[in-house]
């Protein structure tokens, strides 16, 4: 890794860490969603600080180049969160649709009680 | 009114219900309470029903914070005085109520319901994890919580308003770390439970770890963060003059 690159690294991960804190701060996420990106950034500060965590894994891997690892190891990490955020989204739609029904069913029984009494 | 309302949260507990709240019931007529279905798949609402019980019924699965939370907002807005959080499982035993309850009126805003004051805590590994949070509050307020995941936890009036209608203020060890470190004062009274006859699955373990990780990065990270809305700051003050 050149000495750019890590820098690279480390400054987005700061802001990034320093963008969720400042979210968590003023009570604008919850602190259950912004722990995976707190999670992701001390991780990838930890690889721009110590290169050589990331030159051993792709040894052990068998990949020739060290960014080529990081790069790799992102794209699984961000693939993984996608995967849980389309199940988290499903979820969502499902709560959404169910409430909104409970609800219109209630006023279309309470419209019934008005006019019926 | 009572002083004090009995929350109770329940997701899927047709097998207890009816006998936790009867007993709850019939021999502590001197406290209000309210069950929260937390969108429950079995027969926990039609049971509630039958009986007569006084039920918030979710229509949707929020989870223990959300229904924990509708609870206390609906505390605040009946006006009570002290709010406590009861495990529909039969966990929690009901006559240990009045000793927090004496406890909270010497002057706190959170009273915790503790198994280990007077007993040591066993060498299990679900208490390996009560000592790590226990730990991890200790080096971030200076201060000892003996039992931080205990479910029996008493808030007075602004405490509980606080939690009622904030971001961020789930019924966890996490909440109660940062609150101590905003000088909130917190007592831990003596308490008996029962424990729940589960094994601990493979699935129970993946979702263990994943609550230590949650909990201990919140504590020593997240929560240093934060910043506490001045108007409760006030308010839990002026409560506290009252009380003393």
């Amino acid at each position: 890794m050149t000495t750019i690159f890590r820098i690279v690294l480390l400054v987005v991960s700061l802001c990034t860490m320093v963008f969720m804190l400042k979210r968590i701060r003023y009570a604008k996420i919850q602190i259950e969603d912004s722990l995976f990106w707190i999670l992701f950034s001390l991780m990838v500060i930890l690889l721009a600080i110590f290169p050589g965590i990331a030159d051993f894994m792709s040894g052990v891997i068998g990949i020739y180049s060290t960014t080529n690892f990081i790069f790799l190891f992102f794209i699984f990490i961000l693939l993984i969160r996608e995967f849980s955020m389309t199940i988290k989204i499903s979820q969502l739609e499902n709560k959404i649709k169910e409430l909104t029904q409970e609800i219109a069913i209630k006023s279309a029984d309470n419209n019934k009680k008005e006019s019926g009494g | 009114m009572k002083e004090l309302l009995i929350i109770i949260p329940a997701y899927n507990e047709e097998k207890s219900i009816e006998r936790v709240v009867g007993h709850v019931i019939e021999d502590y007529p001197e406290y209000d309470y309210v069950v929260v279905n937390d969108g429950s798949k079995d027969d926990t609402s039609k049971i509630c029903r039958a009986n007569n019980f006084n039920l918030i019924d979710l229509p949707v699965n929020l989870g223990l914070a959300g229904a924990f939370q509708t609870g206390l907002k609906y505390a605040y807005k009946q006006g009570y005085k002290y709010a406590i959080q009861y495990d529909a499982d039969g966990q929690h035993k009901v006559e240990y109520i009045e000793k927090m309850l004496n406890e909270m009126k010497k002057g706190y805003d959170i009273v915790i319901g503790s198994r280990f004051i007077e007993s040591k805590k066993p060498h299990s590994m679900r208490m390996l994890g009560s000592r790590i949070i226990s730990t991890a509050i200790w080096l971030t307020t200076g201060k000892k919580v003996k039992d931080p995941t205990s479910g029996m936890r008493m808030l007075n009036r602004s405490m509980l308003k606080e939690f009622a209608l904030n971001l961020n203020y789930g019924p966890e060890p996490d909440t109660i770390s940062y609150l101590l470190r905003e000088g909130v004062r917190l007592s831990e009274v003596q308490v008996e439970m029962d424990e729940r006859l589960e094994g601990e699955s493979y699935l129970n373990m993946v979702r263990s770890v994943k609550y230590m990780v949650h909990m201990v990065v919140s504590i020593l990270v997240i929560q240093n963060f934060r910043k506490r809305d001045s108007r409760y700051v006030k308010d839990n003050n002026k409560e506290r003059m009252g009380n003393v």
